[in-house]
Protein backbone atom coordinates (compact mmCIF):
# COMPACT_ATOMS: atom_id res chain seq x y z
CA UNK A 1 0.00 0.00 0.00
CA UNK A 2 1.47 3.54 -1.22
CA UNK A 3 1.23 6.45 1.52
CA UNK A 4 -0.99 9.70 0.41
CA UNK A 5 0.49 12.30 2.77
CA UNK A 6 3.67 11.32 4.47
CA UNK A 7 5.11 13.49 7.18
CA UNK A 8 8.11 13.15 9.09
CA UNK A 9 9.35 15.81 12.07
CA UNK A 10 7.29 18.12 10.52
CA UNK A 11 7.69 21.71 12.47
CA UNK A 12 5.38 25.24 12.77
CA UNK A 13 6.44 28.27 14.54
CA UNK A 14 4.97 31.81 14.25
CA UNK A 15 7.04 34.11 15.87
CA UNK A 16 8.04 32.64 18.64
CA UNK A 17 4.96 30.28 19.27
CA UNK A 18 5.67 26.21 18.59
CA UNK A 19 2.90 24.92 16.63
CA UNK A 20 4.00 21.64 15.32
CA UNK A 21 6.96 19.98 16.99
CA UNK A 22 7.68 16.82 14.73
CA UNK A 23 4.85 15.72 13.80
CA UNK A 24 5.24 11.97 12.04
CA UNK A 25 1.75 11.02 10.02
CA UNK A 26 0.96 8.38 7.43
CA UNK A 27 -2.23 8.51 5.39
CA UNK A 28 -2.36 5.48 2.77
CA UNK A 29 -4.01 5.42 -0.47
CA UNK A 30 -8.20 5.40 0.36
CA UNK A 31 -7.75 6.27 3.84
CA UNK A 32 -9.95 8.30 5.84
CA UNK A 33 -7.80 10.08 8.84
CA UNK A 34 -9.11 11.87 11.62
CA UNK A 35 -7.22 14.32 13.41
CA UNK A 36 -8.63 14.85 17.03
CA UNK A 37 -7.18 17.49 19.91
CA UNK A 38 -8.13 20.44 21.85
CA UNK A 39 -8.05 24.24 20.69
CA UNK A 40 -4.49 25.13 19.51
CA UNK A 41 -3.13 21.72 19.62
CA UNK A 42 -1.80 22.09 15.86
CA UNK A 43 -4.51 19.75 13.95
CA UNK A 44 -5.67 22.60 11.58
CA UNK A 45 -1.93 24.49 11.04
CA UNK A 46 -1.10 20.55 10.21
CA UNK A 47 -3.59 19.82 7.41
CA UNK A 48 -3.32 23.51 6.18
CA UNK A 49 1.01 22.43 5.69
CA UNK A 50 -0.58 19.53 3.52
CA UNK A 51 -1.53 22.01 0.76
CA UNK A 52 1.15 24.35 1.61
CA UNK A 53 -1.66 27.51 2.83
CA UNK A 54 1.15 27.42 5.64
CA UNK A 55 4.75 26.93 4.96
CA UNK A 56 6.43 24.09 7.55
CA UNK A 57 9.51 25.27 8.87
CA UNK A 58 11.54 21.68 9.29
CA UNK A 59 10.85 18.17 8.82
CA UNK A 60 9.85 16.57 5.59
CA UNK A 61 6.38 16.49 4.17
CA UNK A 62 5.25 14.28 0.94
CA UNK A 63 1.99 14.27 -0.51
CA UNK A 64 1.70 11.08 -3.37
CA UNK A 65 5.33 10.64 -2.97
CA UNK A 66 6.43 14.37 -3.48
CA UNK A 67 7.42 16.59 -1.31
CA UNK A 68 5.19 20.11 -0.57
CA UNK A 69 6.39 23.00 -1.69
CA UNK A 70 9.97 22.20 -2.48
CA UNK A 71 11.77 20.00 -4.99
CA UNK A 72 14.54 17.72 -4.47
CA UNK A 73 17.08 18.54 -7.23
CA UNK A 74 20.73 17.17 -6.40
CA UNK A 75 21.42 18.09 -3.05
CA UNK A 76 19.71 20.85 -3.01
CA UNK A 77 15.57 21.97 -1.93
CA UNK A 78 14.68 24.50 -4.50
CA UNK A 79 11.52 26.12 -3.24
CA UNK A 80 8.46 25.67 -6.34
CA UNK A 81 7.04 28.98 -7.58
CA UNK A 82 3.56 30.13 -7.28
CA UNK A 83 2.01 28.40 -10.58
CA UNK A 84 3.56 24.94 -9.77
CA UNK A 85 2.17 25.32 -6.22
CA UNK A 86 -1.17 26.17 -7.49
CA UNK A 87 -0.85 23.24 -9.73
CA UNK A 88 -0.19 20.85 -7.20
CA UNK A 89 -3.06 22.59 -4.98
CA UNK A 90 -5.76 21.86 -7.09
CA UNK A 91 -5.39 17.90 -6.80
CA UNK A 92 -6.21 18.52 -3.04
CA UNK A 93 -9.24 19.63 -2.18
CA UNK A 94 -10.14 21.49 1.21
CA UNK A 95 -12.89 22.02 3.11
CA UNK A 96 -12.78 24.91 5.10
CA UNK A 97 -14.91 25.77 8.80
CA UNK A 98 -16.30 28.85 7.56
CA UNK A 99 -17.08 27.41 4.15
CA UNK A 100 -15.71 30.37 2.06
CA UNK A 101 -17.87 29.76 -0.70
CA UNK A 102 -17.23 32.80 -3.26
CA UNK A 103 -19.78 35.29 -2.04
CA UNK A 104 -20.15 37.25 -5.64
CA UNK A 105 -20.70 34.32 -7.65
CA UNK A 106 -24.02 31.61 -7.65
CA UNK A 107 -23.97 28.16 -6.81
CA UNK A 108 -22.80 26.64 -10.09
CA UNK A 109 -20.42 29.10 -10.94
CA UNK A 110 -18.59 28.57 -7.61
CA UNK A 111 -18.22 24.85 -8.82
CA UNK A 112 -17.47 25.45 -12.12
CA UNK A 113 -14.85 28.43 -11.89
CA UNK A 114 -11.81 26.23 -10.99
CA UNK A 115 -12.83 23.99 -13.68
CA UNK A 116 -12.52 26.27 -16.27
CA UNK A 117 -9.57 28.79 -15.11
CA UNK A 118 -7.42 26.11 -13.48
CA UNK A 119 -8.27 22.61 -15.47
CA UNK A 120 -8.89 24.87 -18.43
CA UNK A 121 -12.65 22.67 -19.29
CA UNK A 122 -15.27 24.22 -21.30
CA UNK A 123 -18.12 25.96 -20.08
CA UNK A 124 -20.57 23.04 -20.98
CA UNK A 125 -18.06 20.30 -19.89
CA UNK A 126 -17.84 22.38 -16.36
CA UNK A 127 -21.77 22.74 -16.30
CA UNK A 128 -22.44 19.12 -16.80
CA UNK A 129 -19.44 17.86 -13.95
CA UNK A 130 -20.68 20.75 -11.35
CA UNK A 131 -24.35 20.13 -12.01
CA UNK A 132 -23.69 15.91 -11.61
CA UNK A 133 -21.58 16.78 -8.20
CA UNK A 134 -24.38 19.14 -6.69
CA UNK A 135 -26.92 16.23 -7.22
CA UNK A 136 -24.58 13.95 -5.58
CA UNK A 137 -24.82 16.71 -2.61
CA UNK A 138 -28.41 17.48 -3.17
CA UNK A 139 -28.38 20.34 -3.58
CA UNK A 140 -28.76 20.73 -7.36
CA UNK A 141 -32.27 22.49 -7.04
CA UNK A 142 -30.10 25.66 -5.94
CA UNK A 143 -27.80 26.37 -8.73
CA UNK A 144 -28.93 29.18 -9.77
CA UNK A 145 -28.37 30.90 -5.58
CA UNK A 146 -25.86 32.72 -3.93
CA UNK A 147 -24.23 31.77 -1.07
CA UNK A 148 -25.34 33.81 1.11
CA UNK A 149 -29.20 32.75 0.43
CA UNK A 150 -28.10 28.98 1.69
CA UNK A 151 -28.15 27.34 5.26
CA UNK A 152 -24.69 27.16 6.49
CA UNK A 153 -25.19 23.31 6.27
CA UNK A 154 -25.80 23.52 2.61
CA UNK A 155 -23.11 26.09 2.23
CA UNK A 156 -20.79 23.28 3.60
CA UNK A 157 -22.41 20.94 0.91
CA UNK A 158 -21.76 23.47 -2.00
CA UNK A 159 -17.61 23.99 -0.80
CA UNK A 160 -17.66 20.07 -0.55
CA UNK A 161 -19.13 19.70 -4.15
CA UNK A 162 -16.54 22.73 -5.30
CA UNK A 163 -13.27 20.85 -4.42
CA UNK A 164 -14.57 17.24 -5.74
CA UNK A 165 -14.68 19.34 -9.31
CA UNK A 166 -11.14 19.64 -9.34
CA UNK A 167 -11.01 15.81 -8.87
CA UNK A 168 -8.31 15.39 -6.03
CA UNK A 169 -6.42 12.51 -5.33
CA UNK A 170 -6.85 13.59 -1.39
CA UNK A 171 -9.59 16.07 0.95
CA UNK A 172 -8.84 17.53 3.51
CA UNK A 173 -11.61 19.32 5.77
CA UNK A 174 -10.95 21.67 8.52
CA UNK A 175 -13.59 21.38 11.10
CA UNK A 176 -16.47 21.38 8.26
CA UNK A 177 -19.34 21.01 11.20
CA UNK A 178 -17.86 23.40 13.63
CA UNK A 179 -19.63 26.39 12.38
CA UNK A 180 -23.02 24.71 11.83
CA UNK A 181 -26.03 25.03 13.98
CA UNK A 182 -26.76 21.72 15.13
CA UNK A 183 -29.20 20.24 13.41
CA UNK A 184 -27.52 21.06 10.35
CA UNK A 185 -24.55 18.58 11.11
CA UNK A 186 -26.14 15.54 10.14
CA UNK A 187 -26.61 16.36 6.20
CA UNK A 188 -22.45 17.61 5.80
CA UNK A 189 -21.75 14.28 7.53
CA UNK A 190 -23.85 12.13 5.67
CA UNK A 191 -22.32 13.51 2.16
CA UNK A 192 -18.76 12.56 3.77
CA UNK A 193 -19.43 9.47 4.78
CA UNK A 194 -20.41 8.74 1.05
CA UNK A 195 -17.14 10.30 0.02
CA UNK A 196 -15.57 7.99 2.45
CA UNK A 197 -17.50 5.08 1.24
CA UNK A 198 -16.66 5.47 -2.87
CA UNK A 199 -13.05 5.43 -1.83
CA UNK A 200 -11.94 9.12 -1.39
CA UNK A 201 -8.27 9.41 0.90
CA UNK A 202 -9.39 12.10 3.35
CA UNK A 203 -7.89 13.80 6.18
CA UNK A 204 -10.38 15.44 8.53
CA UNK A 205 -10.02 17.73 11.52
CA UNK A 206 -12.87 17.09 13.91
CA UNK A 207 -14.57 17.70 16.93
CA UNK A 208 -17.63 14.50 15.93
CA UNK A 209 -16.04 11.62 17.77
CA UNK A 210 -18.90 9.52 16.57
CA UNK A 211 -18.02 10.36 12.97
CA UNK A 212 -14.35 9.56 14.22
CA UNK A 213 -15.62 6.01 15.44
CA UNK A 214 -17.41 5.11 12.71
CA UNK A 215 -16.12 6.42 9.50
CA UNK A 216 -12.42 6.68 10.33
CA UNK A 217 -9.51 3.63 9.47
CA UNK A 218 -6.82 5.85 11.68
CA UNK A 219 -7.37 8.11 14.45
CA UNK A 220 -4.43 10.89 15.76
CA UNK A 221 -4.63 12.60 18.78
CA UNK A 222 -2.47 15.95 18.26
CA UNK A 223 -1.58 17.59 21.90
CA UNK A 224 0.90 20.72 22.11
CA UNK A 225 2.01 20.57 18.61
CA UNK A 226 2.78 16.47 19.31
CA UNK A 227 0.89 13.26 18.24
CA UNK A 228 0.07 12.54 21.82
CA UNK A 229 -1.49 9.13 20.42
CA UNK A 230 -3.32 7.51 17.51
CA UNK A 231 -4.57 4.31 16.24
CA UNK A 232 -7.90 1.97 15.69
CA UNK A 233 -10.51 4.40 16.64
CA UNK A 234 -12.53 1.08 18.29
CA UNK A 235 -9.40 1.08 20.02
CA UNK A 236 -7.93 4.49 21.04
CA UNK A 237 -11.62 6.26 21.54
CA UNK A 238 -12.43 3.37 24.14
CA UNK A 239 -9.28 2.26 25.60
CA UNK A 240 -7.00 5.25 25.88
CA UNK A 241 -3.64 4.80 27.04
CA UNK A 242 -2.50 8.57 27.94
CA UNK A 243 -3.71 10.56 29.96
CA UNK A 244 -4.41 13.43 27.81
CA UNK A 245 -6.48 11.79 25.70
CA UNK A 246 -8.22 10.05 28.46
CA UNK A 247 -8.82 14.06 29.97
CA UNK A 248 -9.72 15.42 26.47
CA UNK A 249 -12.19 12.25 25.47
CA UNK A 250 -13.85 12.55 29.17
CA UNK A 251 -14.70 16.69 27.87
CA UNK A 252 -15.81 15.67 24.50
CA UNK A 253 -17.71 12.58 24.77
CA UNK B 1 -58.95 48.68 14.16
CA UNK B 2 -58.45 46.25 16.68
CA UNK B 3 -60.82 44.07 19.16
CA UNK B 4 -60.89 43.64 22.89
CA UNK B 5 -62.50 40.40 23.57
CA UNK B 6 -65.51 41.26 22.05
CA UNK B 7 -65.74 45.18 22.33
CA UNK B 8 -64.23 46.79 19.37
CA UNK B 9 -61.69 49.82 20.21
CA UNK B 10 -60.23 52.46 17.90
CA UNK B 11 -56.87 52.97 17.26
CA UNK B 12 -55.61 56.63 18.30
CA UNK B 13 -52.13 57.38 16.54
CA UNK B 14 -49.61 59.53 17.77
CA UNK B 15 -49.67 62.89 16.57
CA UNK B 16 -46.61 64.39 15.42
CA UNK B 17 -47.04 68.36 15.98
CA UNK B 18 -43.04 68.94 15.55
CA UNK B 19 -43.17 66.93 12.19
CA UNK B 20 -46.22 69.37 11.21
CA UNK B 21 -44.72 72.48 12.16
CA UNK B 22 -41.42 71.72 10.70
CA UNK B 23 -43.04 70.30 7.16
CA UNK B 24 -45.26 73.70 6.97
CA UNK B 25 -41.88 76.05 7.80
CA UNK B 26 -40.09 74.21 4.49
CA UNK B 27 -42.96 74.64 2.60
CA UNK B 28 -42.57 77.70 3.45
CA UNK B 29 -38.82 78.49 2.40
CA UNK B 30 -39.62 76.31 -0.80
CA UNK B 31 -42.18 78.72 -1.87
CA UNK B 32 -40.36 81.50 -1.27
CA UNK B 33 -37.20 80.18 -2.96
CA UNK B 34 -39.55 79.27 -6.37
CA UNK B 35 -40.93 82.84 -6.19
CA UNK B 36 -37.71 84.23 -6.57
CA UNK B 37 -36.05 82.38 -9.07
CA UNK B 38 -39.46 83.10 -10.93
CA UNK B 39 -39.66 86.32 -9.79
CA UNK B 40 -39.19 89.73 -12.30
CA UNK B 41 -38.17 92.95 -12.09
CA UNK B 42 -38.71 96.40 -13.33
CA UNK B 43 -36.49 97.37 -15.69
CA UNK B 44 -37.01 101.65 -15.83
CA UNK B 45 -38.28 101.63 -19.01
CA UNK B 46 -42.21 101.99 -20.34
CA UNK B 47 -43.93 100.08 -23.08
CA UNK B 48 -46.37 102.36 -24.56
CA UNK B 49 -49.04 101.22 -27.08
CA UNK B 50 -51.63 103.19 -29.51
CA UNK B 51 -51.54 106.99 -30.54
CA UNK B 52 -51.80 110.16 -28.70
CA UNK B 53 -54.85 110.54 -27.24
CA UNK B 54 -55.31 107.29 -26.06
CA UNK B 55 -51.92 106.76 -25.49
CA UNK B 56 -51.37 104.10 -22.34
CA UNK B 57 -48.06 102.95 -20.75
CA UNK B 58 -46.78 100.31 -18.36
CA UNK B 59 -43.32 99.81 -17.13
CA UNK B 60 -40.82 97.19 -18.53
CA UNK B 61 -40.14 94.09 -16.37
CA UNK B 62 -37.14 91.17 -17.27
CA UNK B 63 -36.75 88.15 -15.02
CA UNK B 64 -34.72 88.57 -11.78
CA UNK B 65 -32.32 85.44 -13.20
CA UNK B 66 -32.56 86.20 -17.02
CA UNK B 67 -34.27 82.85 -18.24
CA UNK B 68 -34.23 84.54 -21.68
CA UNK B 69 -30.17 84.73 -21.69
CA UNK B 70 -29.78 81.94 -19.87
CA UNK B 71 -31.98 79.41 -22.46
CA UNK B 72 -29.91 81.53 -25.82
CA UNK B 73 -26.67 80.14 -24.08
CA UNK B 74 -27.41 77.44 -23.00
CA UNK B 75 -27.57 75.90 -26.46
CA UNK B 76 -25.09 78.14 -28.00
CA UNK B 77 -22.12 76.30 -30.06
CA UNK B 78 -19.47 77.77 -27.71
CA UNK B 79 -20.71 76.66 -24.19
CA UNK B 80 -21.85 73.14 -25.97
CA UNK B 81 -17.97 72.89 -26.95
CA UNK B 82 -17.12 73.63 -23.64
CA UNK B 83 -19.31 70.88 -22.30
CA UNK B 84 -17.61 68.33 -24.21
CA UNK B 85 -14.17 69.14 -23.37
CA UNK B 86 -15.48 69.09 -19.16
CA UNK B 87 -16.81 65.74 -20.03
CA UNK B 88 -13.66 64.47 -22.00
CA UNK B 89 -11.80 65.54 -19.05
CA UNK B 90 -13.84 63.66 -16.51
CA UNK B 91 -13.85 60.70 -18.28
CA UNK B 92 -10.20 60.33 -18.97
CA UNK B 93 -8.87 62.01 -15.89
CA UNK B 94 -11.08 59.38 -14.02
CA UNK B 95 -9.99 56.30 -16.17
CA UNK B 96 -6.69 57.08 -16.04
CA UNK B 97 -7.27 57.80 -12.14
CA UNK B 98 -8.71 54.51 -11.64
CA UNK B 99 -5.99 52.69 -13.53
CA UNK B 100 -3.16 54.57 -11.35
CA UNK B 101 -5.06 53.87 -8.21
CA UNK B 102 -5.55 49.87 -8.69
CA UNK B 103 -1.67 50.21 -9.61
CA UNK B 104 -0.75 51.88 -6.27
CA UNK B 105 -2.98 49.80 -4.04
CA UNK B 106 -1.33 46.86 -5.58
CA UNK B 107 1.99 48.10 -5.31
CA UNK B 108 0.96 49.04 -1.24
CA UNK B 109 -0.25 45.64 -0.38
CA UNK B 110 3.05 43.82 -1.61
CA UNK B 111 5.63 42.70 0.18
CA UNK B 112 8.16 44.16 -1.09
CA UNK B 113 8.72 46.89 0.88
CA UNK B 114 10.33 49.35 -2.11
CA UNK B 115 7.23 49.24 -4.55
CA UNK B 116 5.02 49.88 -1.15
CA UNK B 117 7.05 52.94 0.10
CA UNK B 118 6.76 54.05 -3.56
CA UNK B 119 2.94 54.44 -3.54
CA UNK B 120 3.36 55.86 -0.22
CA UNK B 121 5.08 58.48 -1.13
CA UNK B 122 3.48 59.08 -4.46
CA UNK B 123 -0.05 59.43 -2.49
CA UNK B 124 2.11 61.63 0.27
CA UNK B 125 2.60 63.96 -1.94
CA UNK B 126 -0.38 63.94 -4.66
CA UNK B 127 -2.58 64.08 -1.33
CA UNK B 128 -0.76 66.87 -0.03
CA UNK B 129 -0.83 69.67 -2.27
CA UNK B 130 -3.57 71.55 -4.26
CA UNK B 131 -4.67 70.41 -7.66
CA UNK B 132 -4.33 73.78 -8.11
CA UNK B 133 -1.18 74.18 -7.71
CA UNK B 134 -0.36 71.00 -10.11
CA UNK B 135 -2.09 72.14 -12.88
CA UNK B 136 -0.27 75.02 -13.11
CA UNK B 137 3.02 72.89 -12.22
CA UNK B 138 1.81 70.91 -14.93
CA UNK B 139 1.30 73.61 -17.35
CA UNK B 140 4.61 75.19 -16.92
CA UNK B 141 6.41 71.83 -17.05
CA UNK B 142 8.42 73.14 -19.84
CA UNK B 143 10.14 75.94 -18.31
CA UNK B 144 12.36 73.28 -16.46
CA UNK B 145 12.02 70.48 -19.07
CA UNK B 146 11.80 71.84 -22.28
CA UNK B 147 12.67 68.73 -24.17
CA UNK B 148 11.66 65.17 -23.00
CA UNK B 149 13.40 62.32 -24.54
CA UNK B 150 12.82 58.16 -24.49
CA UNK B 151 15.79 56.28 -24.10
CA UNK B 152 18.05 54.08 -21.89
CA UNK B 153 18.03 56.24 -18.21
CA UNK B 154 22.21 57.36 -17.09
CA UNK B 155 23.09 57.02 -20.76
CA UNK B 156 23.43 58.96 -23.64
CA UNK B 157 21.34 56.59 -25.84
CA UNK B 158 17.72 58.40 -27.11
CA UNK B 159 15.33 57.33 -29.08
CA UNK B 160 12.65 60.11 -29.50
CA UNK B 161 12.92 63.82 -28.43
CA UNK B 162 9.93 65.93 -27.85
CA UNK B 163 9.08 69.26 -27.31
CA UNK B 164 7.43 69.90 -23.86
CA UNK B 165 5.37 72.96 -24.84
CA UNK B 166 3.89 70.80 -27.63
CA UNK B 167 3.31 67.98 -25.23
CA UNK B 168 1.90 69.75 -22.28
CA UNK B 169 -0.68 71.66 -24.07
CA UNK B 170 -3.25 73.20 -21.88
CA UNK B 171 -5.90 70.42 -22.70
CA UNK B 172 -3.05 67.69 -21.57
CA UNK B 173 -1.59 69.23 -18.93
CA UNK B 174 -4.81 69.95 -17.53
CA UNK B 175 -5.70 66.25 -17.80
CA UNK B 176 -2.07 64.86 -16.85
CA UNK B 177 -3.02 67.10 -13.37
CA UNK B 178 -6.46 65.78 -12.82
CA UNK B 179 -5.70 61.94 -13.74
CA UNK B 180 -1.84 62.24 -11.10
CA UNK B 181 -3.97 63.97 -8.27
CA UNK B 182 -6.62 61.46 -8.66
CA UNK B 183 -4.64 58.40 -8.59
CA UNK B 184 -3.61 59.05 -4.96
CA UNK B 185 -7.28 59.56 -4.31
CA UNK B 186 -8.03 56.55 -5.78
CA UNK B 187 -5.37 54.33 -4.29
CA UNK B 188 -7.03 54.81 -1.07
CA UNK B 189 -10.18 53.72 -1.97
CA UNK B 190 -8.75 50.98 -4.13
CA UNK B 191 -6.76 49.57 -1.19
CA UNK B 192 -10.07 50.20 1.15
CA UNK B 193 -11.88 47.67 -1.07
CA UNK B 194 -8.90 45.10 -1.35
CA UNK B 195 -8.64 44.93 2.26
CA UNK B 196 -12.21 44.54 2.71
CA UNK B 197 -12.33 41.02 1.38
CA UNK B 198 -12.21 38.18 3.92
CA UNK B 199 -8.86 36.49 4.18
CA UNK B 200 -10.94 33.22 3.67
CA UNK B 201 -11.81 33.97 0.11
CA UNK B 202 -8.36 34.05 -0.82
CA UNK B 203 -7.78 30.61 1.10
CA UNK B 204 -10.60 29.17 -0.73
CA UNK B 205 -9.01 30.52 -4.30
CA UNK B 206 -5.51 29.39 -3.66
CA UNK B 207 -6.88 25.79 -2.55
CA UNK B 208 -8.90 25.25 -5.83
CA UNK B 209 -5.75 25.76 -7.55
CA UNK B 210 -5.84 29.65 -8.70
CA UNK B 211 -2.62 31.76 -8.97
CA UNK B 212 -2.42 34.46 -7.01
CA UNK B 213 -3.11 36.65 -9.98
CA UNK B 214 -6.26 35.12 -11.04
CA UNK B 215 -7.35 35.06 -7.07
CA UNK B 216 -6.97 38.94 -7.40
CA UNK B 217 -8.57 39.11 -10.17
CA UNK B 218 -11.42 36.48 -10.30
CA UNK B 219 -12.38 36.45 -6.52
CA UNK B 220 -10.84 39.64 -5.08
CA UNK B 221 -11.40 42.58 -7.54
CA UNK B 222 -15.21 41.37 -8.04
CA UNK B 223 -15.62 41.70 -4.22
CA UNK B 224 -13.86 44.70 -3.51
CA UNK B 225 -15.90 46.42 -6.53
CA UNK B 226 -18.84 46.97 -4.26
CA UNK B 227 -16.59 48.47 -1.62
CA UNK B 228 -14.75 50.57 -3.96
CA UNK B 229 -18.23 51.70 -6.77
CA UNK B 230 -19.87 54.09 -4.08
CA UNK B 231 -16.52 56.33 -3.28
CA UNK B 232 -15.89 56.25 -6.79
CA UNK B 233 -19.13 57.32 -8.05
CA UNK B 234 -18.25 60.18 -5.58
CA UNK B 235 -15.04 61.01 -7.56
CA UNK B 236 -16.39 60.90 -10.78
CA UNK B 237 -18.98 63.58 -9.45
CA UNK B 238 -16.70 65.62 -7.57
CA UNK B 239 -14.08 65.40 -10.69
CA UNK B 240 -16.87 66.52 -13.36
CA UNK B 241 -16.67 69.64 -11.08
CA UNK B 242 -13.03 69.94 -10.27
CA UNK B 243 -12.19 69.75 -13.75
CA UNK B 244 -13.86 73.35 -13.71
CA UNK B 245 -10.57 73.97 -12.40
CA UNK B 246 -8.99 73.42 -16.04
CA UNK B 247 -9.72 76.83 -17.01
CA UNK B 248 -6.98 78.07 -15.16
CA UNK B 249 -4.41 76.62 -17.47
CA UNK B 250 -6.63 78.40 -20.20
CA UNK B 251 -8.81 75.06 -21.47
CA UNK B 252 -12.29 76.60 -22.62
CA UNK B 253 -14.34 73.96 -20.87
CA UNK B 254 -18.03 74.74 -19.40
CA UNK B 255 -16.71 77.30 -16.83
CA UNK B 256 -14.25 78.60 -19.30
CA UNK B 257 -16.75 79.29 -22.46
CA UNK B 258 -18.72 80.68 -19.36
CA UNK B 259 -16.00 82.76 -18.57
CA UNK B 260 -15.03 83.98 -22.08
CA UNK B 261 -18.68 84.98 -23.31
CA UNK B 262 -19.42 87.32 -20.36
CA UNK B 263 -15.84 88.92 -20.14
CA UNK B 264 -17.27 90.64 -23.45
CA UNK B 265 -21.19 91.49 -23.00
CA UNK B 266 -21.10 91.70 -18.93
CA UNK B 267 -23.67 88.90 -18.63
CA UNK B 268 -21.80 87.43 -15.62
CA UNK B 269 -24.36 85.71 -13.16
CA UNK B 270 -26.76 84.33 -16.38
CA UNK B 271 -23.89 82.39 -17.75
CA UNK B 272 -22.72 81.42 -14.57
CA UNK B 273 -26.29 80.06 -14.32
CA UNK B 274 -25.86 78.43 -17.68
CA UNK B 275 -22.55 76.86 -16.73
CA UNK B 276 -24.20 75.42 -13.25
CA UNK B 277 -26.85 74.30 -14.88
CA UNK B 278 -25.29 71.86 -17.04
CA UNK B 279 -22.72 70.78 -14.09
CA UNK B 280 -26.08 70.27 -12.39
CA UNK B 281 -27.53 68.36 -15.60
CA UNK B 282 -24.50 65.84 -15.16
CA UNK B 283 -24.25 65.06 -11.63
CA UNK B 284 -27.77 64.20 -11.70
CA UNK B 285 -27.23 61.63 -14.61
CA UNK B 286 -24.05 60.37 -13.23
CA UNK B 287 -25.87 60.03 -9.97
CA UNK B 288 -28.49 57.68 -11.03
CA UNK B 289 -26.07 55.98 -12.94
CA UNK B 290 -24.14 55.17 -9.65
CA UNK B 291 -27.30 53.95 -8.21
CA UNK B 292 -27.51 50.94 -10.87
CA UNK B 293 -24.01 50.24 -11.35
CA UNK B 294 -24.30 49.62 -7.22
CA UNK B 295 -27.17 47.28 -7.26
CA UNK B 296 -25.26 45.46 -10.10
CA UNK B 297 -22.24 44.90 -7.35
CA UNK B 298 -24.05 44.36 -4.51
CA UNK B 299 -25.37 40.77 -6.45
CA UNK B 300 -24.58 37.78 -3.73
CA UNK B 301 -24.16 40.48 -0.63
CA UNK B 302 -27.94 41.24 -0.34
CA UNK B 303 -30.91 38.31 -0.26
CA UNK B 304 -32.88 40.87 -1.81
CA UNK B 305 -31.48 44.25 -3.82
CA UNK B 306 -32.50 47.32 -2.97
CA UNK B 307 -35.82 48.85 -4.96
CA UNK B 308 -34.65 51.34 -8.06
CA UNK B 309 -36.51 54.85 -7.48
CA UNK B 310 -39.36 53.61 -10.04
CA UNK B 311 -39.98 51.00 -7.95
CA UNK B 312 -40.06 52.99 -4.43
CA UNK B 313 -42.27 55.87 -6.48
CA UNK B 314 -44.93 53.17 -7.17
CA UNK B 315 -44.46 51.70 -3.02
CA UNK B 316 -44.62 55.19 -2.06
CA UNK B 317 -48.02 56.11 -4.28
CA UNK B 318 -49.79 52.95 -3.04
CA UNK B 319 -49.07 53.40 0.32
CA UNK B 320 -50.46 57.34 0.14
CA UNK B 321 -52.97 55.69 -1.58
CA UNK B 322 -53.92 53.17 1.57
CA UNK B 323 -53.76 55.75 3.78
CA UNK B 324 -56.77 58.14 2.65
CA UNK B 325 -58.99 55.37 2.12
CA UNK B 326 -61.97 55.38 4.34
CA UNK B 327 -61.21 53.62 7.99
CA UNK B 328 -62.94 50.47 7.74
CA UNK B 329 -61.03 49.03 5.24
CA UNK B 330 -57.81 49.41 7.51
CA UNK B 331 -58.36 47.00 9.65
CA UNK B 332 -59.04 44.09 7.36
CA UNK B 333 -55.45 43.07 7.61
CA UNK B 334 -55.54 42.32 11.43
Amino acid sequence: MTLMVEAKGVCKAYGGLEVLKGVDLNVARGEVTCLIGPSGSGKSTLLRCVNHLEKHDAGELRVDGELVGYELRGDKLYELNDRQICAKRSQIGMVFQRFNLFAHLTVLENVTLGQMKVKGRSQEAATAKARELLARVGLDAKERSYPSQLSGGQQQRVAIARALAMEPKLMLFDEPTSALDPELVGEVLDVMKDLARSGMTMMVVTHEMNFAREVADTVYFLDAGVIEESGDPRTILTAPRSERLKLFLSKVL
Amino acid sequence: MSTNGDVTVKVVPVRHVGRYVSGAVALVIIAMVVHTIFSKLPTGQYACHGAAPHRSCHPKTEWRFSWDVIRHYFFSAEVFHGVEITLALTVFSMLLGIIIGLTLAVMRMSPNRLLSATAWTYTWFFRGTPVYVQLLLWFNISAIYPQLSLGIPFTSWTFVHINAVNLFNPFRAALMGLALNEGAYMSEIARAGLISVDEGQIEAASSVGLTRRQTLRLVVVPQAMRVIIPPTGNEIISMLKTSSLASVVSVVDTLGAATNIYSQNYLVIPLLLTASLWYLLWTTVLSSGQFYVERHFARGSLRTPPPTPIQRLRADVIGIARKFRPVHDVGVAS
